[in-house]
């Protein structure tokens, strides 16, 4: 049911949600948007030696996409780029820890896409 | 009008959704059924299925004559002046893709002037985007005036001999607000041009005389109307019905066919090639005979009367911003809304679990939605069946979703 997703615990995430903002100095930038619905992420990583050593993320987007990216988010930092590209929907959801109707699913994995096309950025312009 | 008379014929409107009353507040993408329109089509498919205009036998006279009636029916429903001017479709999508792959692409070319106004649904927009891209016209759009509203001042300059079709809604599924076609009609007709309206969200909530609009063609679909989903009407003038191509070629719609070469039947088989959604057609009449019972001015009414209620209970709400013109003089009964600072999405999740459906995005009208800087908006509309308590209920759930997302 939906209204789990409006848990207290989660609300503090979707209040205060950590890595919101922006890098002085990232690697990558990219602007990922689900146009169904109007959202917007800004992602940025800061990469070093293949790893994730910051991530933050900003825009205007849904309460499920703003506490998945602050979630996922936290999560990749240290993690390398080859482990990162072994990331699925499956995983994220599982992060996220919520029983989203098929509608929402997509606000929670916009942030994996971010994801996704910040590495292929970064790979493409790093060779 | 005894909604809760009417209620009782709606038995999806008996159903829980997360242990609340179903409280439907989207009737402007799709409508219930009554039990009469779902009767109807059963009875088509237990008694009377067989093709139509092609057997001789019994049961293909009979699903003929049904499938006729129900043209006779739309006819009379929105007053054409013959039944050989209403076409049947899938819906509005296809009515509209009709027109642009028909009379648009044979009439338009490089230097004509396809225009539409910022508001339109997509439906109504990108067909004629590929019109425009291959005849070479050019599109051009009204643009919204102040308070989010467009009238007749702001089609004025706009009309020009140059505009070879003009396309705009009857009314908004959005903004909620209702086009003098009648006046605009005219204008564009004095310049040489052609009007197609979008009718999705007015058929079903008004009494139209189509005669008297002055446009050339008027597309609706069935489900928004109590009827099926996969049926709708195009509408089209006498004088342009004569010179106009086919749609799609098949059985059904021809008059002789050689090796070589085919002639067509006349209207309306002429456009409906293939076998038809017969079926449809008779849950539409089934429709349309419900409503008449009701009475489309008690429809509208009713409607205005719960919008004037929601418009005045929404504005006690400080975070609710309006789209389109708050003032409901002008509106029919929809009205979309967003939260400052709240995702019309997590308001619609919050609605939806205490029963409540509304429809939450941009609607299908994108560019409207950048236009006014909002990434999404929130839309409650109002049928037969809906009251104050569920009004309140609306409310209710909005005054929780501030409390619980700040």
């Amino acid at each position: 049911m939906d209204s789990g997703i409006y848990k207290e615990e989660l609300m503090d995430v979707y209040k205060n949600p950590q890595n919101r903002g922006k890098l002085d100095d990232p690697s990558v930038a990219v602007l990922e948007r689900n146009p169904m619905c109007g959202d917007e992420i800004n992602l940025q990583l800061s990469i070093k030696d293949g790893i994730i050593e910051d991530a933050r993320f900003d825009g205007s987007a849904c309460a499920v996409s703003i506490i998945s990216s602050a979630l996922v988010t936290d999560e990749i930092k240290g993690k390398t780029l080859d482990e990162l590209k072994t990331y699925d929907r499956r995983k994220v959801l599982d992060l996220v820890g919520l029983n989203l109707s098929t509608s929402r699913v997509k606000c929670a994995t916009l942030i994996l896409s971010a994801v996704q096309s910040a590495i292929k950025k970064y790979e493409s312009t790093n060779k | 009008m005894e909604v809760n008379k009417i209620r009782e014929d709606f038995p999806i409107l008996r159903k829980k959704v997360n242990n609340h009353d179903l409280v439907y507040l989207d009737n402007a993408a799709t409508s219930q059924k009554p039990a009469r329109v779902v009767k109807a089509i059963e009875d088509f498919y237990f008694n009377y299925n067989a093709n139509v205009h092609r057997g001789l036998h019994t049961l293909s006279e009979e699903a003929s004559e049904m499938y006729e009636n129900a043209r006779k029916r739309v006819a009379t429903f929105i007053n054409a002046g013959h039944e050989s001017e209403i076409i049947f479709t899938s819906g509005t999508t296809d009515s509209l893709n009709f027109v642009a792959q028909t009379w648009a692409r044979k009439n338009l070319k490089k230097g004509d002037v396809i225009l539409m106004t910022e508001a339109e649904h997509h439906s109504n927009l990108v067909p004629w985007q590929i019109v425009a891209e291959e005849t070479g016209a050019e599109i051009e759009y009204v643009e919204l005036g102040k308070d989010g509203d467009i009238t007749l001042e702001d089609f004025k300059s706009k009309i020009t001999p140059k505009v070879k079709l003009a396309a705009f809604f009857h009314c908004s599924n959005v903004l909620g607000i209702t086009l003098p076609v009648k006046e605009i009609s005219k204008l564009v007709k004095q310049n040489g041009g052609i009007v197609v309206v979008d009718g999705a969200q007015a058929v079903p909530h008004m009494s139209l005389n189509v005669q008297n609009l002055g446009c050339d063609f008027y597309a609706f679909s069935g489900h928004k109307m109590l009827g099926p989903m996969g049926i709708g009407v195009l509408w089209v003038s006498r004088e342009i019905l004569e010179s106009l191509d086919p749609y799609k070629y098949g059985g059904g719609m021809i008059d002789l066919v050689e090796m070589k070469s085919s002639t067509w039947a006349i209207s309306p088989e002429k456009f409906e090639a293939g076998t038809p959604n017969v079926a449809g057609a008779v849950g539409l009449a089934a429709a349309i005979d419900y409503l008449s019972e009701i009475g489309m001015d008690n429809v509208s009414s009713h409607e205005k009367e719960l919008l004037t209620y929601a418009v005045q209970k929404l504005k006690e709400i400080d975070r609710v911003k309006f789209v389109g013109p708050a003032d409901v003089s002008s509106r029919h009964g929809l009205i979309s809304f967003y939260l400052d600072g709240i995702h019309a999405h997590d308001v619609a999740s919050v609605l939806n679990s205490i029963g409540v459906a509304v429809r939450s995005g941009h609607h299908c009208a994108m560019p409207l939605h950048k236009k006014l800087d909002i990434p999404a908006s929130v839309r409650a509309s109002f049928y037969v069946y809906n009251t104050k308590v569920e009004v309140d209920k609306l409310i209710e759930g909005i005054r929780k979703s501030i409390e619980i997302l700040g």
